[in-house]
């Protein structure tokens, strides 16, 4: 009797979950193009890609999933855009080994933490898989293709220019707000930036180290708060990691300071619009993801039908693109500078 | 009554799961390679889950058991990575490995001896303690780190994360190994029928004559060392280490001690039922993986099985309950 019922129990739920899971089904299905049928694309010899992010459901990833996803419609290839919840590197590790046995064609990954993917990217290629990093360089001894967004140096020396020209002048004082003193990237930036300054804008002086933000949109503003009142000259904040300057647009928002303090920095064009729209935030500057996901699965497909990519190449949709001498290193271009005027356009 | 305990009905979700996913996508979900990879993934978050259910049994919980398993890579890392250069070869790497896996070892049985004497000989909460421990080993790992992470292991290293013996993934048979272990201390021992009874009733325990605090700090070092397997396997298979390795698994691991039908408040928990929900978990997120299920919808799956599976289990408990009263009262003190 009760081995009945706990049978019938089980059978009961198992038929639950089967329900749950038609309908996830159809869902993934409708919200994933046409390309994507399970059943279909196993038998038309389409490409198969898959992107993974850092993590997904943030805005930056978000933007770079449509891009990739449109390069999928325009191409004829299919994309799977996917990536762990947390940006945790053991999650990817998995989620490319379950995707190994699903049998893809190229996999392009923007590691969590480079060391990490290693091994399993090792394996991937043992498969005869295509591996390329993206956004995010990984171990460069096992990948195939490395798409960068920017020139680091010329990003840097970039947002340098940029400040000048917002202050209207070369000699005056200024601060920097970073996202971290450890994160590398950001150091890259600013260190190539303070290098170029001491040759073409002697004038420009620094006025303390740079300062830490943790990440956060508030602190940033604090930092920006105590820099305006113990530096009463200063004409210039330069905002490095995406909430930095809007924390620094903040502060000078609040202060009316629009027309005496200048800030730029990397923000994302959401974040920015309405403190670039009253004058707190002069310029941000940044690659546009979408680009980059286009630019990624584009080069792959290439790839794949044995094309290498070239210095100087019109990839359409995204523009000409730099390779290294290596010729596994590909640099999307410029920067975008978002502005009051076309700030608008974006939207990430 | 076994044909309806928690472990049984567990064992026909997973089976269903397991067809479920094989009739959904027979090409992939039922190849080597995926059979193979599963086993892979699943050690690292089944072991640091037996650790735990051992601590849940006493009736207490280690915050720290995933911290612990970082700090003690970590520091088997250093080792490992400070001593090889490219000269090193032969014999000698074995020996370095040896030395590292000893050093993450010693350094798990130095943190679940914290954890014990805290718990046992001081007598502080457990969830307290394992709290405080938990941001303390983090601390370390993070000032030894500098946040980074520490790689430049020998290629021989990582054979115990990604090598076969024969078509089996190392891991696994590492797995078994340790839930046999954990088996036969659990279930055919007197520290393990102590372990059940200190989880039932300390009081009672205590005065029939058994040396509560030793077995208490036992549970503790037994739950390191669980961490410092699963730390070994995952340092190897990310040939590298890092503060945040793992660093999910905490809750993970709970959750999947709990629905391996151990009693969270203690006294109550099988060896079998931890090992089958593991493999419900991994059957469950690499299945959905391979369809081609969003991200999202794995977790909100796994919420609501762990959520059905502990509705299923109190419902059977309470009808078995309401019976055993009417037909066989004395059933009820033998099946807790």
């Amino acid at each position: 009797m009760k081995k009945i019922i706990a049978l019938l129990l089980s059978v009961l739920f198992m038929v639950s979950l089967l329900a749950g899971c038609g309908s996830d089904k159809s869902n993934t299905q409708s919200q994933q193009q046409q390309g994507q049928q399970q059943t279909a694309s196993t038998k038309d010899n389409k490409y198969k890609i898959v992107v993974m992010p850092k993590l997904v459901g943030i805005p930056y990833f978000n933007a770079s999933e449509q891009g990739a996803k449109k390069a999928g419609q325009d191409l004829g290839v299919e994309v799977i855009y996917t990536g762990p919840t947390k940006a945790d590197a053991a999650e990817q590790v998995k989620m490319i080994e379950d995707l190994i046995n699903q049998g893809v064609d190229a996999i392009a990954v923007a590691p969590n933490d480079p060391a990490a993917l290693t091994p399993v990217l090792k394996k991937a290629k043992d498969k005869g898989i295509l591996v390329v990093d993206w956004d995010t360089p990984a171990d460069k001894s096992v990948v195939d293709l490395s798409v960068h967004q920017i020139d680091d140096k010329q990003y840097g020396e970039h947002i340098w220019d940029l400040l000048v020209q917002s202050m209207g002048t070369d000699s005056a004082e200024y601060a920097i707000i970073t996202g971290g003193l450890s994160a590398a990237n950001l150091n890259t930036w600013i260190n190539y930036g303070l290098e170029y300054a001491k040759s073409k804008y002697p004038n420009l002086k620094l006025v303390t180290d740079k300062i830490p933000s943790d990440e956060k949109q508030q602190v940033a503003y604090q930092k920006a708060l105590e820099l305006i009142k113990a530096y009463p000259n200063l004409k210039g904040i330069i905002g490095i990691s995406t909430p930095a300057p809007i924390g620094a647009a903040q502060a000078v928002q609040e202060k009316g300071l629009q027309d005496k303090v200048s800030v730029v920095g990397t923000g994302l064009p959401n974040d920015s619009k309405t403190y670039l729209k009253d004058g707190s935030l002069d310029v941000a500057t940044l690659w546009e993801p979408a680009k980059l996901g286009y630019l990624t699965v584009a080069l792959i497909k290439d790839m794949l039908d044995g094309k290498k990519p070239t210095d100087g190449q019109e990839v359409p949709n995204v523009g000409k693109i730099q390779v290294q001498s290596d010729g596994k290193t590909v640099i999307m271009g410029p920067p975008t500078d978002f502005t009051k005027d076309n700030v608008d356009q974006f939207n990430f | 009554m076994l044909k309806t305990s928690k472990e049984m009905i567990l064992l026909y979700v997973f089976v269903g799961l397991f067809l479920l996913m094989s009739a959904a996508s027979p090409s992939k979900f039922l190849t080597l390679g995926n059979l193979q990879s599963m086993a892979t993934q699943l050690p690292e978050l089944g072991l640091i889950a037996l650790g735990m259910m051992v601590v849940i049994i006493t009736g207490g919980i280690d915050l720290s058991i995933t911290f612990t398993a970082a700090l003690s890579g970590i520091v088997g890392a250093l080792v490992l990575s400070s001593g090889y250069s490219a000269g090193v070869e032969g014999t000698a790497v074995i020996f370095l490995i040896i030395k590292a896996l000893l050093a993450t070892l010693i350094t798990a049985l130095i943190c679940g001896f914290v954890n014990g004497l805290l718990i046992s000989y001081v007598g502080v909460s457990p969830i307290l303690v394992t709290l405080g421990t938990m941001t303390l080993f983090e601390g370390m790992s993070v000032w030894l780190t500098k946040g980074g992470a520490i790689s430049g292991f020998p290629g021989q290293y990582q054979w115990i994360g990604n090598g076969y013996l024969g078509f089996i993934p190392v891991p696994i048979l590492i797995f078994i190994v340790f839930a046999v272990l954990t088996l036969i201390l659990l279930e055919r021992t007197a520290w393990g029928r102590s372990v059940y009874m200190f989880g039932c009733n300390p009081v009672a325990t205590f005065f029939s004559g058994i040396n509560t605090k030793k077995v208490v700090m036992l549970v503790y070092l037994y739950a390191a060392m669980m961490a410092a397997m699963a730390a070994i396997i995952m340092t190897s298979r990310y040939n590298s280490a890092k503060v945040d390795y793992g660093s999910s698994y905490l809750l993970q691991s709970v959750a999947i001690v709990v629905l391996g039908g151990t009693d969270i408040a203690g006294g109550y928990g099988k060896v079998v039922g931890t090992v089958v929900a593991a493999g419900i978990v991994q059957v469950l997120s690499s299945g959905l993986n391979l369809i081609g299920i969003n991200r999202f919808m794995v977790d909100v799956t796994m919420g609501v099985l762990l959520i059905a599976v502990l509705l299923l289990n109190s419902f059977i408990s309470k009808r078995k309950q309401g019976k055993g009263v009417k037909k066989e009262p004395k059933k009820i003190g033998i099946a807790v």
